[in-house]
Formats: C-alpha cells, structure tokens, sequence
C-alpha cells in the first residue's frame, strides 16, 4: 500500500522535477515533466476485480455521442474517452492544461470580464487517435461487450469475430504517464490495420508519431504516439502508423503542454518542449510489455481507489444479470432499488476523481473530459458551486490525496487574483466594487481560468468560499503542512472582506450590524442587494476558519481578533415572516425563482456547519431552512439535486436526500437530465440538447457519503440519514471525517453494529448515533471498536 | 418517380364525342388477378422480381450521372452498359430486370414525344434505335427488359382531342377523358381516363400493344392514385389498372405490371387483384447529391413496411423501392445502413431491384447484393417478416420458415450503436436455439432464450434460429374484461378483428386501460404480447404494478379493423400483478388483448 505522502510542497517539487533525486514524493510529481523511473510492483499479483467494481455494456460509443458514451480514462492530468468501436477504436485525449486564452485583464464597458474562448479561454481537446481496424465492423462481430474496471482503472473491449476472441485493454497511467492501449487475442487472430494520431485545432502533422501546436495566448503543446506488435509488422507510413499480420499490438500516447503553475513565469515553462517530451514519455513506457505498464497503473491506481469500501446493500440477481446501461433504465422504471449499482455509482464518482484530478489542474465543469473544442461555458472553474462542489467528495470519499490540484490551482492563482483585484475589482464601472473606496485582499469572478484570468461577473463571495472549501480540507487531514500552505489564501480573503463590509443599522433596531456590499446571490433575483445571505454566511464561516488557522499556526494574532471583531458584528439572516423561508436577500419577499438551481442562502446549512438540525440552532431557523429546501422542489437537474440531497442529509431526511439521489439516476434519454449511459452527469440546456457537467457526479457521491457519516471537527455522527432502500445491511471503510479520523461503519437493519475509529492525526471527537453518543480520545494512528452505539 | 418535372399543360377547348357506353360492371365483374392475367401466360412474380432501375441514377445530382441536364441518364448506351454489367455481375445470383424508368419518351428538356395515336415513343436522342431495340439487346443477354408509363392520358398527348386511338375506329383522345378534362395522378400531369367510354380500354390495349410489341417483359405504371400523395375520386386509378391488367393479358404476352407509389393500402385488394407489385412508400431516392440517404428516405420502410406484410405473397408483393447500396460513396449510407437496408427488403420481400451504377460497385456492395443465404430468404417461400416487437428505435423483425427456423432480424434505427435483443419469447417458444448469422457466414452455436448483439448506429444483424426448446404458454387477457380498470374515455367497442369480438378503444390523452390481476408464479421480465389495433402509428406507456412506465410505438396496422400482435418486455412479481397501458399525452392503439407466458 501507498500510504499518503507527508504533504510535499508543490512548488518545491515543481522546481525539483526534473531531477531524480526526489524519488521519494514521485506520488506527486506534476506529470508532464521529464520524471524518474516509475516504481514497478514487484511480483504483484494479477488482481481480479469484484463484480460490484464492474461497469460493463452491450455496445460502443458512437463517435459523434462520445460525451454520453465514451468511457473516461485518466492519470489524473492525461485524459481520454474511449469509443470502443470494434472496427475504429477511438480516444479522443485531452491535457488538464490544455486551455486556449490567457490573463483576460481588460475589463468591459460594464467593469466585468470577457468571457471568450480566445480572451478568457476554453478547455480543448489535445488530439484525436484512432485505430482502424478493416473488416472489424461492429455489424461483422459478436458477443460485444465492454467493461470498466473502477478498481483497476481499466477499460476492456471484447467481441468474437470469425470464432477468435479479440480483446483491447487500455488505460492511462500516472506512473508511466501514458495512455495505453493493448490489442490480444485467443486464437489465430491478426491484427492488421493502422493507427492515426490527430490534433484537433489544425495542426500540421510533424510525422506520424508526433506533431506540436500552441496557440495565441503562447501555450505550447504537443502529443507522441508509437505502436509495437508481435508477429507481424508495425511500420509509419505517411502520416499513419501501419501494422499488419500482428498476433498482438500495443499503442502509447503521451502529450500535454508547457503550462507551469506559477504566476511569475506567466504560467508557462519555457524549458519544455511538449512533443518533445511527449516522444521520450512514449518511448519509455514502449521499452517495457504492455502486461508491466498494466500491473504499475493497476497498483497506483488501486491503491486510492482501495481507500473506500462499501455496501449498500445486496442487489438480486436480476439485477446483476443487466449491463449497466439497463440497470439504470430497469432502476428509473421499476423503482426498486438497485443497491450494488448505488454503491457503483458512487465508486464510479471516486474513478473520476483519481482520473481527473492528480498532479495537474483541478477538475472543471467537465472534469478532464470533452467530446469538442466548445464545451459550454469554456470547460472552466466556475466559483459559485460548481468547483466547490467538485471537491466536497474528496476528503468524504476517501480520494483526501485528489484534493492537492485544487490547492495547488488556488495557490498559483493568488498573484494574478489579487493583481487583478487590487487594479480592478474598484473600477468605477464595476457595480460591485467597494462603496467603501478601500480595497484589499483578494476575490475572483464567478469563472476562472488556469492563466490567472476571471471570466465573465465578479463574484465577490467567492474567495470566501474557495477559502472555506479549502479550510475543509485541513478540517479532514489536519494537516500542518496544507493549512500553511493555504493561509495566505485566507488573510487574503479576509482583508478583502475588511475592506468590504459596510456598517448598517437593521430596520427598527439599534444595534449596529456589517452587511455585504451590493451583489448578486447566485445567479438569481436582483443583480444589487446588500447583505445577500450567501455573502454574510460565507465571509461568518471564513472569519471563523480564519480565527482557527491562525490559532493552529500562532499567526497574526493581532490580526485574528480584528477578524474576530468583524465576524461578531456581522449579521446572520433571520426567516422571513411573509414566505417562512429563510431570507435570500434581507428581505421579506421572494424576490427570485422559487425552484432555482442554486441554494445560495442555505450555504450555511451545507457545506457550512452554522445551522445544525441539533439544540445549537434555534427551531425557527430549522423550520425557515427546511421550508425553502422544500420549496426548491426535488426535480432540478444534476448538481442542484445533488446539493439539494446534501442538504436533506444534514437535515437527517433520509427519503428526501435518497430521493434526489435517484433522480440523479434516472439515465438521461434525448438529452434529458440524469445520468447519460457512460454514467456521466447530463444537464438539459434545451430539450433535445444535453449537456455533460461533472459536478453532480461528485455531488451525488457526496450527498451519499454525507447520509451515511456526519462529521464536524469534535463531532461524528454515524448514519445520520440512512434511507430504507440501504437499511437492511451494508458497510462502509475507510472514510475520513473532519477532526482528523477514518471511520469503517458496519450497519444492520438501519442500526450500527460495528463503529471503527482510527486516529489519522485527531485526538477527541464525539461519536454518535441518534440519541446515543461516545467522547473518543486516541493518540495519532491509534484506533477504537464501537459496538454499543446502537443501543 | 416522385417529382419530375413534368410542364403544365394549358387548358384547352373541350370536346366531346359521343360514345357507345362500355358495359358497366365488366371490370369489377372480372375474376382474380392472376386467374385474369390470360391462362396462357407463364406465371407472373411468383417471388420477388430482382434486377436494376434507372431512376436512382437519372435522379441523382451526384456528380458526372446527369451531364446534360435532370434525369438525362437515361439513354440506350447507359441502360445498354447496365444491362451489360448485370449480366456480367449480378445475373447469375438471380437479377434479370432491366427496368427503364421515367423520360424514354421526353427529350433532355423534358418535352414528351407521342406517336400519331397518342402514345409515348421513344425520344430519338436518348434511344436512337427505338425501344425495341434496346429490349432486345437485354433479352440478348438472357435478360428481361422493364419500361415505365404513368397514369391517365398525358396532356400533351392529348391534342386537342384529335389524335386517333390505334386500332379504335373512330376513336379519339376526346373520347376516352372526361368532358371537363379532369387531371390525375400523382402530378396532375395527365387527364383522367372515363372508362365509362368505350374507347378508352382501347387506348390502353393500344399502349400494351406497343409494349408487348417492342418485347417488354415489365410495366412500372407510376404516379397512381388513391395514392402517391393523391385521394379523391379525381386520383382513383383503380379503373387505369384493372384496364392496364386486361389489357395485358390481352397481348399474350406475360408482362408484369408494377403500380407506384405510396399506393393507398385501403385498396390493397385491388392492387393485389390487378398487379404484381405496389409500391408501398415514397421514392427512396433523396433527388440529392447521393443516390438516396438515410433519412431521406431509407429509414421511412421501417415505420410502413409492417402493415403492408400481410398483403404479399406469390403474385404480388410490397415494393420497398430501389435497393441502392452497391457503392457506398455514391449512395450516401454507411456500411451499417447499407446492410440495414438490403436486411429489410430481403426478410420484407420486397422485389430486390438495385439502382446503382452496376459499373461501379464496391466489394461490399457486391456481397451485399450477391449474399446467397440472403437472396435465397428474399426468394423462398418462408411469408415475409413482421415486427415482433414495437416500432422503437431497437426493433426486432422475425417469419417463420416452412423448415420451422426462424428469420430474425435486429435494428438498431437509433443514431448512436446500441445493443438489441432477440427474446426467443417473442418467438412463441422458449429454452435453447440455434443461431446462424447470416451476413457473417458463421454459426453462433446454442443461445439460450435470447441473443444480444451490438448494433451501430442504423445497424442491423441478420440470424437464423433453429429452435431447441418448448413452445411458450400463455394465460390471455382480454381487454374488454369486466374485472380490467379504464379511466378517462376508455371504453369497450366492437370489433370484428378481435378475440372475443371486442376491443378497448378512446385511449387518448389520458384514457388507460388496466389489467388488474395478471398472476405469474416467478418474478421476472415476461414478453407480454399485446394484440393492438391501430389505423396509425401511436404510442402507449407501459408498466407494472404502478411503477415507471416505458413508451413504445405501434406501428399502424393499416385500419382500423386489423388487429396485429407485438411483445413488450414487463417485469412482474411473483403472484398478482396490474399492468396499465396508458395513452399518457397522446394517441395509444385500441387494445384487442395481451398474453402473458406462464413463465419468464
């Protein structure tokens, strides 16, 4: 096992890359540099997956629905759907990186930003590679299946031709910083076909195993591709790589750019010579079989994604007897729950995460994934929930060790951030620049782009809320080391918010109060409102985290009781008299939609930990918080009832919260919302016309967690919302909870038989079920069995 | 032919000429088609015709086909160079018709030529040796030659009324239309023929004579109605091809005579007693830069096919159209549609006639075209296949041979590859079968109660299955059941096609009828067979025990007094059960019963 690295700094090891001393912390080496051997698994024993870690279908991708049937693949920077189609096996491969635009610093004549894909950018793809193999069409084979294997990361195409089994596996490995793709079969098979390598903006092909691009904003790229096969022939030939006669083959892509996550140099590393590179990387991993670079991916893969086990329950078999495709239809129509496939879910979700979010950028609104060069809204990081969202799973799921490219993002961001801040967010156009006149600190727009840009409004609360997403994070690992590394974010965000509060005086009081200045609670009702409660929550949470870190680090304690001093200033939202909902905008009325996606005003609710369903929150708020999470319905899309379940979770309505997980479910049909038959998460722009955002494949998985562990610093709450369809038995292992603990849970019949504690840095926390509770104290990496806690 | 251009034709003076009265009643006094078709002759469309057409070609804009203008493929050197690759390619798998199609008779302006008796002759340019000649050339072959004439008397034939009729003393061309110069067909391109006049059987033994004359072997009578887009009294030809059929019998020469397009399956009674083939559909030409597409209108046989099936038969069948997937570039389809399309109109039994250019054919085109097994399914005497399952985007076809195997076919007409199953169930038996893939030449051994396969986009698979197991048994439950629930307007109708002589029907917006107590011993997913009746195609949700429910189609059944079966899958419980079809916000078929196996 690969035990968590002792949080390195990025920015150390980015300067230390390139050289081989640092084998160490090769776990978390920015992939696309040159790097030292990959550690190979000695003797490592073939694993075989379990069926409930199995995803498999009856048919391929269609090229032109790669986003709804392409199968994800990703070493966590180096990304690919794979189409699976017997006769033109296609991936189309994208770099974290990959990203069109640059700074974007020229405000509009509204004092907001452009948001353009050549000013502000879009996430592209890196190339096409296609492998056509004549008289392989689907219509000329049998028997055709593909299966992904969450636990290896590993997509396997089978089918039967003239009696020969043919099989492809192919993945993408971190160690090796590859894709592979392994062509076998059983019998006298040949493989006789070609292999083509593609950009996708245009570019001249350099040979066939190789061409470079860059585009305007200076970013430099470039993919490599080679082949080798046994028994026959592999040759280049013009712009293709032939092969012929081949009993087996194997073809590996590498590519990525000179993007580098540091704001002095611009954010390029002018020493690297992308395809360059990209040819050594494929010329390494060639020098060893296909069956090595398998068994090192499967162990570096495997050992994150074994972090997390659960059972929700046993599904029948019946069940088990459907593709995954079909289950999810038979689980929308029939109604019975579909435990295994539940829990796959979920797993499919932690895939994703170990796919799309190690060593480079964080995941965005597609993750690492795209099916075009225009995904909608740019493929970017949007700050009002969905970046957020993304990373609520990764500490609750077991995926801690994912969360880096999110902090690592942030980090490199905070010069050009507050550069552009500093020099514009008081631009007198801005209607949300600080009445005050003073200005400080940092904040972001509600998009963001690896350059240091924002796109499109400013979105002042967001530094609050990137800095409580990341304080979370230390709140799970309480981990030293990331909390001085995101510190700066912190007071930064704290200064801008000094700067920014207004002092008011409510309506038929005294008592003076610091309100938000004019904005815009995301992404309804009026564009200019003081005090919006989303902005007063997240700035109470983040002065509260602040106050914390400071302590932790003995740090600007002068500093920390001005925060302090604020925070008990600020006002909190009351529940409105007239709706009896909790006020969105310091008013009485419902000033926007009344099912709107967005849950800004419950911020507090979830992700915060302000208004707890427990005797610290009075009633009334309780009631006020329930009766708008009521009114916003269950039957949004993706993300919002994913946000929607979370909330219901930390209501402890288990039904609610299971409900708007299954609506999730429900496969999406013309473009329709839920889930598409690759499992990703279908938003319905315009009927007819779907469209893959990633964040509700997090968010569900979330939203799953957080019904079955409650956590806060202090506090552990075991099956706080367990729904009935996952009652009668299951357990989960290894999820880590806020306090610095991993919990393995076992239930039956709805009640806890087993509660394991194991300290992972934490000391005391209570742990409860129900009305039952146990104050816990263990030394660090020491742990305690619970069997008493259900009665 | 769908739309050529044919010019419009001033009205003109009329005329009228009076005329001895034909014996009303001979014509539909007349016995069957076939037993009318004169003893003599040797039987007619036993099977499928197969061959080429020309229309594909003279319609297509794809480039260096028509040089010298729309439609001017058509000349004696092409059809001759045609007819020379048939024979060379295709004839020995059995193509043998070389079809002449619309335009022999009109200049590259499209003017038409009529000889001094009002009949079409061939236009000097396209066929410099006349239209004898060139039957000759393909019967040289050892090939059958094929020409084409449209509905009622053109109007520039009609001249002023004063052109003769051959071999009809006295007989003009104002005596044989309606005094107002009504038109017909599917253009209006000609006048309406009064059959109630004597003369006009005569132009139309005149016509036949000319044919017969020349040698040909085949008529493609086009643009009549009720039918390609036309109704009403005005584009009844049923009279046109009860003449044309006596009259052809009357040349002694056995000629087929083929009736286009979209012809109304109201009268398909007629048709079958008059022809030996019916265009069922629209041209399947897309008059584009390709032969024919996808959906312009390939895809369309799916939906219209299926209740046309059971009026062919020997003697006259469905035609689906030019079979154009003989090179893939120039007919614009996939791989996977080109199989698709040659899989129907060979288990439809629809006439195999390609309208590609025979020069040109592609490797897979040619297998495609010269499959035996699947020439020999097109060709034997198994009926043709029907849907057994809804008209979804994943739909399986199926006939049951003579032998007791079964032809099935899977489609995928969805736009991305999917799988689809074959449940044996929907086959009536249940257990093992054994599967032979047809296109791919290979036995796929044992499959036990099903076979899945994936399909491309538009895809298709083509199986034999040998069944191994026991017949399926089911428990019936008829729709018109006191103890059934119906809701808005259901309610119980007659119905003459129906089981127990009654039906449900007003299942609209809303109506659903339920069955309230559908027992099974085991749990499972059963392939219910519901017996519909449906004059269109309409839709109906499906589901248990109030569970999610499942839209499928109904294909039309072709009335509203046929009554057809198709199985949709529906998981039970162990005991009872309520299964509801529901018209949810649209239009469901009227409900005759369903038939729920004993065992999933």
């Amino acid at each position: 096992m690969n035990p968590r690295p002792a949080d390195p700094s990025r920015r150390t090891l980015l300067s230390l890359a390139a050289t081989a001393s640092v084998t160490a912390a090769l776990g978390s080496l920015p992939a696309f540099t040159a790097s030292a051997a990959p550690h190979r698994p000695t003797a490592a024993p073939e694993r075989v997956t379990s069926s409930r870690h199995l995803l498999w279908w009856r048919a391929p991708a269609d090229e032109h629905s790669m986003i709804e049937q392409g199968l994800p693949l990703g070493n966590g920077r180096l990304g690919a759907l794979a189409g699976n189609d017997p006769g033109r096996e296609l991936l189309l491969v994208t770099d974290a990186t990959m990203w069109t635009g640059g700074v974007n610093d020229t405000l509009d004549a509204d004092g907001q930003f452009p948001y353009g894909r050549d000013d502000f950018g879009s996430f592209t793809l890196l190339a096409r590679l296609t492998v056509d193999l004549p008289g392989h069409d689907l219509s000329a084979v049998n028997d055709y299946r593909r299966t992904l294997d969450l636990a290896r990361g590993v997509v396997t195409t089978t089918y039967v031709r003239s009696g020969v089994t043919y099989r492809r596996q192919m993945f993408a490995s971190r160690p090796d910083d590859v894709i592979v793709l392994h062509f076998t079969q059983n019998g006298r098979g040949r493989y006789t076909g070609s292999v083509t390598l593609d950009g996708t903006h245009g570019e001249t092909p350099s040979t066939a195993e190789s061409f470079a691009g860059s585009f305007p904003g200076g970013l430099r790229y470039g993919a490599a591709v080679t082949a080798y096969g046994t028994g026959g022939r592999v040759r280049v030939n013009g712009t293709r790589i032939d092969f012929s006669g081949c009993t087996d083959l194997t073809v590996v892509v590498s590519g990525g750019t000179d993007y580098a996550p540091d704001a002095e140099a611009k954010y390029r590393d002018p020493s690297l010579d992308p395809e360059k590179l990209a040819r050594a990387k494929v010329r390494a991993a060639a020098a060893h079989s296909a069956d090595t670079l398998l068994r090192t991916h499967a162990a570096d893969h495997g050992d994150l994604f074994g972090r997390l086990d659960l059972s929700l329950g046993t599904s029948t078999e019946a069940q088990r007897s459907l593709d995954t495709w079909e289950r999810l239809n038979a689980r929308a129509h029939g109604g019975a729950p579909d435990p295994e496939l539940e829990a796959a879910y979920l797993q499919y979700g932690r895939y994703l995460m170990i796919a799309g979010s190690r060593g480079s950028l964080p995941l965005n609104l597609q993750g690492l994934w795209l099916d075009g060069n225009d995904p909608e809204w740019m493929g970017d990081y949007h700050t009002d929930i969905n970046l957020q969202m993304n990373y609520w799973m990764a500490d609750r799921a077991g995926l801690s060790p994912c969360f880096d490219a999110l902090t690592d993002y942030c980090l490199a961001q905070l010069p050009s951030w507050t550069s552009l801040t500093r020099e514009l967010f008081n631009d007198p156009r801005n209607r949300y620049r600080n009445s005050s006149g003073k200005n400080a600190g940092w904040t972001v727009a509600i998009s963001t782009n690896p350059h240091g840009g924002n796109g499109w409004w400013w979105h002042p609360a967001g530094s609050a809320w990137l800095c409580n997403t990341l304080f979370e994070h230390y709140e799970y690992t309480v981990s030293r080391s990331h909390l001085e590394r995101i510190y700066p974010l912190l007071k930064g965000a704290c200064e801008f918010w000094e700067a920014r509060l207004l002092t008011t005086t409510l309506p038929g009081g005294s008592r003076e109060v610091l309100i938000a200045d004019s904005d815009w609670s995301p992404e309804h009702g009026p564009l200019d409102a003081k005090g919006i409660t989303y902005a007063q929550e997240l700035v109470w949470a983040l002065f509260g985290n602040y106050a914390a870190a400071s302590a932790r680090l003995r740090k600007d304690t002068g500093y920390a009781a001005t925060i302090a001093g604020l925070r008990e200033k600020l006002h909190l939202p009351r529940v409105s008299p007239t709706t009896g909902w909790l006020e969105e905008w310091m008013s009485p009325d419902n000033l926007g939609e009344t099912t709107h996606r967005h849950l800004s005003p419950l911020v507090g609710l979830f992700p915060g930990d302000r208004i707890r369903p427990d005797a610290s929150t009075p009633a009334d708020l309780i009631d006020g918080v329930t009766a708008l999470l009521t009114a916003r319905g269950t039957e949004s899309f993706g993300w919002a009832n994913a946000w929607r379940g979370l909330c219901w979770a930390r209501l402890k309505n288990a039904e609610n919260a299971y409900r708007l997980v299954v609506n999730n479910l429900r496969p999406s049909v013309n473009g329709g919302n839920g889930t598409a038959f690759n499992l990703f998460d279908i938003y319905e722009m315009a009927p007819g016309r779907g469209i893959f955002q990633i964040d509700a494949n997090f968010g569900t998985p979330a939203a799953m967690m957080e019904m079955l562990v409650y956590s806060r610093p202090g506090s552990v709450e075991v099956l706080p919302a367990l729904p009935d369809a996952w009652a009668e038995a299951g357990s989960v292992t290894g999820v880590p909870v806020r306090g610095g603990f991993v919990v393995d849970l076992a239930w039956r019949y709805g009640k806890p038989t087993e509660v394991r504690l194991r300290s992972t840095g934490g000391r005391t926390t209570k742990v409860a079920h129900g009305e039952v509770s146990r104050t816990v104290t263990l030394e660090a990496g020491g742990s305690v069995t619970l069997k008493d806690l259900a009665r | 032919m769908r739309s050529s251009p044919y010019p419009a034709l001033p009205a003109r003076a009329l005329r009228t000429t009076a005329v001895l009265a034909l014996a009303a009643g001979l014509l539909t006094a007349a016995p069957a088609a076939q037993a009318d078709t004169a003893p003599t002759a040797a039987p007619v469309a036993a099977k499928p015709f197969m061959g080429w057409s020309s229309w594909s070609m003279q319609s297509s804009k794809y480039p260096g086909l028509n040089p010298d203008g729309d439609y001017s493929y058509l000349t004696e050197a092409n059809v001759l160079k045609q007819t020379n690759a048939l024979a060379a390619k295709l004839k020995k798998y059995g193509y043998e018709y070389v079809n002449i199609d619309a335009g022999w008779w009109r200049d590259k302006t499209w003017k038409p030529e009529f000889d001094r008796y009002a009949r079409q002759q061939a236009d000097p340019v396209r066929f410099p040796n006349g239209m004898k000649s060139v039957a000759d050339r393909i019967h040289a072959k050892g090939l059958k030659a094929g020409i084409y004439l449209p509905a009622g008397l053109e109007k520039e034939a009609y001249n002023d009324g004063k052109s003769p009729i051959w071999n009809a003393d006295g007989c003009t061309t104002a005596d044989i239309v309606h005094g107002d110069l009504r038109t017909t067909n599917g253009w209006d391109s000609s006048y309406k023929l009064d059959f109630s006049r004597p003369c006009t059987q005569k132009y139309i033994d005149s016509q036949a004579r000319s044919i017969a004359d020349w040698g040909y072997d085949f008529l493609k009578l086009d643009g009549v109605g009720p039918g390609s887009g036309k109704n009403g009294d005005q584009y009844d030809n049923v009279a046109d091809v009860a003449a044309w059929n006596k009259a052809i019998a009357a040349t002694g020469r056995p000629i087929h005579l083929e009736i286009s397009w979209s012809l109304d399956i109201g009268h398909a009674a007629d048709w079958k007693k008059y022809s030996q083939g019916w265009r069922i559909d629209t041209d399947v030409e897309c008059y584009c830069n390709t032969l024919v597409s996808w959906e312009n209108s390939v895809d369309d046989r799916w939906d219209d096919a299926p209740a046309w099936t059971r009026h062919a038969g020997p003697g006259g069948w469905n035609d689906l159209d030019s079979l154009d997937v003989g090179n893939g570039e120039m007919d614009g389809l996939t791989k996977a549609e080109r199989q698709s399309y040659a899989t129907l109109w060979a288990i439809a039994k629809s006439p195999l006639y390609t309208g590609d250019d025979l020069t040109r054919l592609d490797s897979y085109g040619l297998s495609l075209l010269t499959d035996r097994e699947v020439i020999a399914i097109n060709q034997g005497d198994a009926p043709p296949a029907q849907p057994v399952t809804p008209a979804d985007p994943q739909q399986v076809w199926a006939a049951k041979n003579p032998d007791g195997t079964y032809t099935v076919a899977l489609f995928n007409l969805a736009d991305a590859p999917a799988a689809v199953t074959a449940d044996w169930g929907t086959l009536g038996f249940t257990g093992k079968a054994g599967v032979r893939d047809v296109w791919n030449h290979e036995n796929l051994g044992t499959r036990q109660n099903r076979i899945t396969q994936a399909l491309p986009a538009h895809g298709s698979r083509l199986f034999t299955v040998t069944p191994r197991g026991g017949a399926v048994t089911t428990t019936a439950y008829e729709a018109e059941a006191p103890a059934n629930t119906l809701a808005g307007n259901a309610s119980v109708a007659g119905c003459s096609a129906c089981s127990g002589e009654k039906k449900v029907g007003n299942l609209y917006l809303g109506g659903s009828l339920r069955f309230n107590d559908v027992v099974v011993a085991k749990a499972g997913t059963y392939q219910v067979k519901v017996t519909y009746v449906s004059g269109d195609p309409r839709s109906l949700d499906v589901s248990a025990n109030g569970g999610g429910t499942t839209r499928h189609t109904f294909a039309s059944t072709g009335d509203w007094g046929t009554a057809a079966g198709v199985y949709v899958p529906v998981t039970l419980k162990a005991g009872a059960n309520t299964i509801t079809l529901d018209s949810g916000s649209g239009y469901a078929p009227d409900i005759d019963r369903i038939d729920v196996p004993k065992s999933a």
